[in-house]
């Protein structure tokens, strides 16, 4: 064992690090990561962030509205302890320094979004998630947080019913090490790389979902991938619903404001699932643009408008479609941009296994549900990374050393199996298996789904699977080989991909981002739970668990 | 489309460029190329990417000998060459057999230790951050502070700053000084000294005064050609060198 800690964090975006801010004081915390902190995907997100913070909203309010754009399936407990501890999320950030939009009369605005009863998103023009990652990572700073950077986690090291560390890579230089620790916090963000289009970053590849997977740890409700409605035309980068928030219409090409035949009432400002939806319809039907776009018109709200709350906006469309908001509508599809599903752990990360906790959009409380709602990620990110941090403090206080040996063997197993993937001269080209786990999924496991292509994807899927056996990179130096990491995150995909798509096969129904064309009902009876898969000996193991509800009464949801 | 791409097996220094015929199409960057590369002809290439989206800051690299965000860059229309830099050696040394009309020239992000290809060592750049304690001291309360827009405004094109060291990497003073924190550090304290919700503005103030910080600058603004953020590191510099 060459690294002995209280805890291991794995990735440091804005959930890894806030975890490790509650326990750096008391404990010997080290948060590995694959990238710098500052380059994890919390940077990008854009339009804000929920908490009631205003006398005539509340948390009632916002655990409603979460729940209800959930289409129930949200354990309302989660939600509950998410919306309580909004005011107190946001306020410990303000005052670590982000510097927040602000109304004239100095308090922190708050913006309209989707789904919700009240403009409670605040932000900080649209670089909401870059200001908050920066001044999160600060006082993360301050605190002498220990960093792995540039480490690659290859896997976890279970003994028995507990997690006793990791194995990583460390990219510099090749080398693989064994990290004994107590406590092991899976921070690794969401997973849409899985998808060709997709408005995240492309180091999300879902690593540390599918070394629980592996090690036999749940993954929950994987079916439920959230499509972003605006995302640019062509690159899929982000547009944030901020920019509907702040008044701007969805068009398509007869020029009509198409919502107002699918959500009268809430119009652009729905659900992304409705509206993203919408908008494949419209395309499907024949009224988008040329090659199949939407048109987002920013005009109306003028340059000024523009310039102040959306600034990130305009210059993302300037540089990479090449228009201006101010003078053109933005050509927009809708693109995968979460993930619901993921790990599966309660209210306070705790998994399956005593010392493994999640957190974050790798985590599966379940607060999303079925459908997230915008604003409600970062929230999520800096709330159980406090109830996290603390679990993880309590547990340690009665938690045992790692055994080492454990560790020593799997290092030792871990350096083959990346000896192998290294040493193999001629097989399958991994950037050709990628192209395909995109195309299929993409075409199959998208906004809409229905029986025969899941069949077809989940099949497609094990192929490449089989074939990934026989991966070859072409190159075999030690240091700072990103043909291997990228190799690796492609493994773990496939991985995540084949459950995800048995997910959505066994879910006869339609509900929040899963929409099966063949059973477009609701179907509370049978699907009104978590699925939950586990890779056990004879292959992925299929079952469910009931929903906590309790508070709200579970409705037909309409907008 | 070529490609002369830096290479560095071990690091240290550029020991030769590789040529590569890349398939542009319309809305490629120089990211996509990179990868385009990698994935098919090359998987030896190393560079840092992440977000694709000019916002993590992870891929500043120096193309056509400029400073720029590889994702942000596109390669069909490629800036013109002659954004007005204050040259220095890595700006000014052409490689031999680069033919700026036909090929499009990748190389490191200079004034930091090379890793490998297109990896550079971020670490002299961040550890500003630390030794200049750019970070709040948070005081105890469980209120939000009040602030104008006006007040928020004026640490607004700060606070932008993506730390992706572009300035860092198109500064003369750095490519002779590696002692100098640069400017993204100078811009960050100039923000914290600004913000009205501070408690002790002057210790950013102290930080970016002392010798290895704002002296140093010879105010060439560089820095603010380059910066994909519009920040303007030198124009805050020169603010913190009136109060000296």
């Amino acid at each position: 064992m060459d690294y002995l800690h209280d805890v291991v964090v794995v990735g440091a975006g804005l959930s890894g690090l806030r975890v490790a801010i509650e326990l750096a004081d008391s404990f010997d915390v080290v948060v590995l990561t694959k990238v710098h902190p500052l380059r994890s995907h919390s940077v990008a997100a854009q339009g804000g962030i929920n908490a009631a913070l205003r006398p005539d909203d509340s948390w009632e309010s916002h655990a409603f509205d979460t729940v209800k754009g959930s289409d129930y399936l949200a354990d309302q407990d989660v939600v509950e302890v998410l919306a309580r501890n909004a005011p107190l999320a946001v306020i410990e950030n303000e005052r670590w320094g982000t510097a927040f939009s602000r109304t004239p009369d100095g308090r922190i605005a708050q913006r309209p979004f989707g789904g919700a009863g009240f403009p409670r998103t605040c932000y900080a023009a649209d670089r909401t998630g870059h200001n908050l990652l920066h001044t999160t990572y600060e006082q993360a700073l301050r605190r002498g947080v220990h960093f792995y950077e540039e480490w690659f986690v290859t896997s976890l090291v279970r003994c028995g019913d507990r997690v006793c560390g990791v194995t990583a890579l460390k990219i510099p230089t090749g080398q693989v090490h064994g990290i004994g620790a107590r406590a092991v916090v899976i921070a690794t963000g969401g997973f849409g790389r899985i998808y060709g289009n997709s408005t995240n970053a492309l180091i999300n590849t879902g690593d540390g979902a599918a070394v629980c997977l592996r090690t036999g740890v749940p993954l929950k409700d994987m079916e439920f991938v959230q499509f972003h409605p605006t995302t640019l035309y062509g690159s899929n980068i982000l547009i944030t619903e901020g920019a509907r928030g702040e008044g701007g219409h969805l068009l398509n090409a007869d020029g009509e404001r198409f919502m107002q035949r699918y959500a009268p009432e809430k119009m652009e400002l729905a659900p992304r699932d409705i509206v993203a939806r919408a908008i494949r319809t419209e395309i499907i039907e024949g009224r988008g643009f040329e090659d199949g776009y939407v048109h987002l018109d920013l005009r109306h709200l003028g340059a000024d408008r523009i310039k102040e709350r959306l600034p990130g906006i305009r210059e993302i469309c300037i540089h990479f479609a090449g228009i201006d908001p101010i003078d053109e509508p933005i050509p927009v599809v809708p693109g995968q941009h979460y993930s619901m599903g993921g790990i599966d752990c309660n209210v306070r990360g705790e998994t399956v296994l005593s010392g493994l906790y999640a957190v974050g959009e790798t985590a599966c409380m379940s607060v999303h549900g079925a459908n997230r709602l915008g604003g409600n990620s970062l929230l999520e990110t800096l709330v159980f990374g406090r109830v996290v941090g603390q679990a993880v403090g309590e547990y340690l206080k009665s938690a045992s050393s790692p055994d080492s040996a454990a560790v020593d063997e799997q290092v030792f197993s871990e350096r083959q199996r990346l000896q192998r993937i290294l040493m193999r001269e001629r097989g399958e080209s991994p950037a050709t298996i990628r192209k395909a786990m995109h195309r299929a999924m993409d075409e199959y496991a998208g906004v809409f789904r229905d029986a025969e292509g899941l069949t077809h994807a989940f099949r497609e899927i094990g192929r490449l699977r089989e074939r990934y056996q026989k991966v070859a990179l072409g190159d075999s130096d030690e240091r700072f080989n990103y043909a291997l990491i990228r190799t690796l995150e492609l493994g773990n995909m496939l991985d995540l991909a084949e459950t995800i798509v048995l997910g959505a096969l066994k879910r006869e129904e339609s509900r929040g981002a899963h929409w099966r064309t063949d059973f477009p009902a609701r179907d509370d009876k049978r699907f009104l739970k978590h699925t939950l898969i586990t890779k056990t000996a004879e292959g992925l193991k299929v079952t469910y668990k009931d929903v906590t509800l309790g508070r709200f009464e579970v409705k037909e949801r309409t907008y | 489309m070529m490609f002369r791409v830096a290479r560095s097996r071990k690091g240290g220094q550029v020991t030769h460029y590789d040529l590569y015929k890349v398939s542009a199409e319309k809305g490629m960057t120089v990211l996509d190329a990179l990868f385009q590369i990698q994935d098919l002809m090359d998987p030896s290439l190393a560079f840092r990417y992440s977000c694709r989206g000019a916002v993590c800051g992870s891929c500043a690299m120096l193309i056509n000998k400029v400073p720029m965000l590889a994702c942000r860059t596109q390669i069909l229309e490629l800036p013109d060459l002659s954004v007005r830099l204050r040259p220095f050696s890595a700006l000014e040394n052409i490689p031999s057999g680069w033919d700026p009309k036909n090929e499009v020239l990748v190389e490191p992000l200079p004034n930091l230790p090379l890793l490998k290809d297109l990896v550079v060592d971020m670490e002299p750049f961040f550890k500003a951050l630390r030794k200049m304690r750019l970070w709040v001291e948070p005081e105890e309360g469980d209120s939000p502070r009040s602030q104008s827009p006006e007040d928020r405004q004026r640490i607004s094109r700060y606070v932008n700053c993506i730390l992706c060291a572009l300035c860092y990497g198109s500064c003369p003073v750095n490519a002779e000084h590696p002692e100098y924190v640069g400017p993204a550090a100078l811009a960050k304290a100039w923000r914290f000294y600004n913000d009205t919700r501070v408690a002790e503005p002057e210790r950013y103030l102290e930080a970016a005064k002392a010798p290895n910080g704002a002296p140093l600058c010879d105010l060439v603004m560089n820095c603010v050609r380059v910066c994909p953020k519009g920040v303007a590191p030198g124009g805050a510099i020169r603010k913190i060198k009136d109060l000296m």
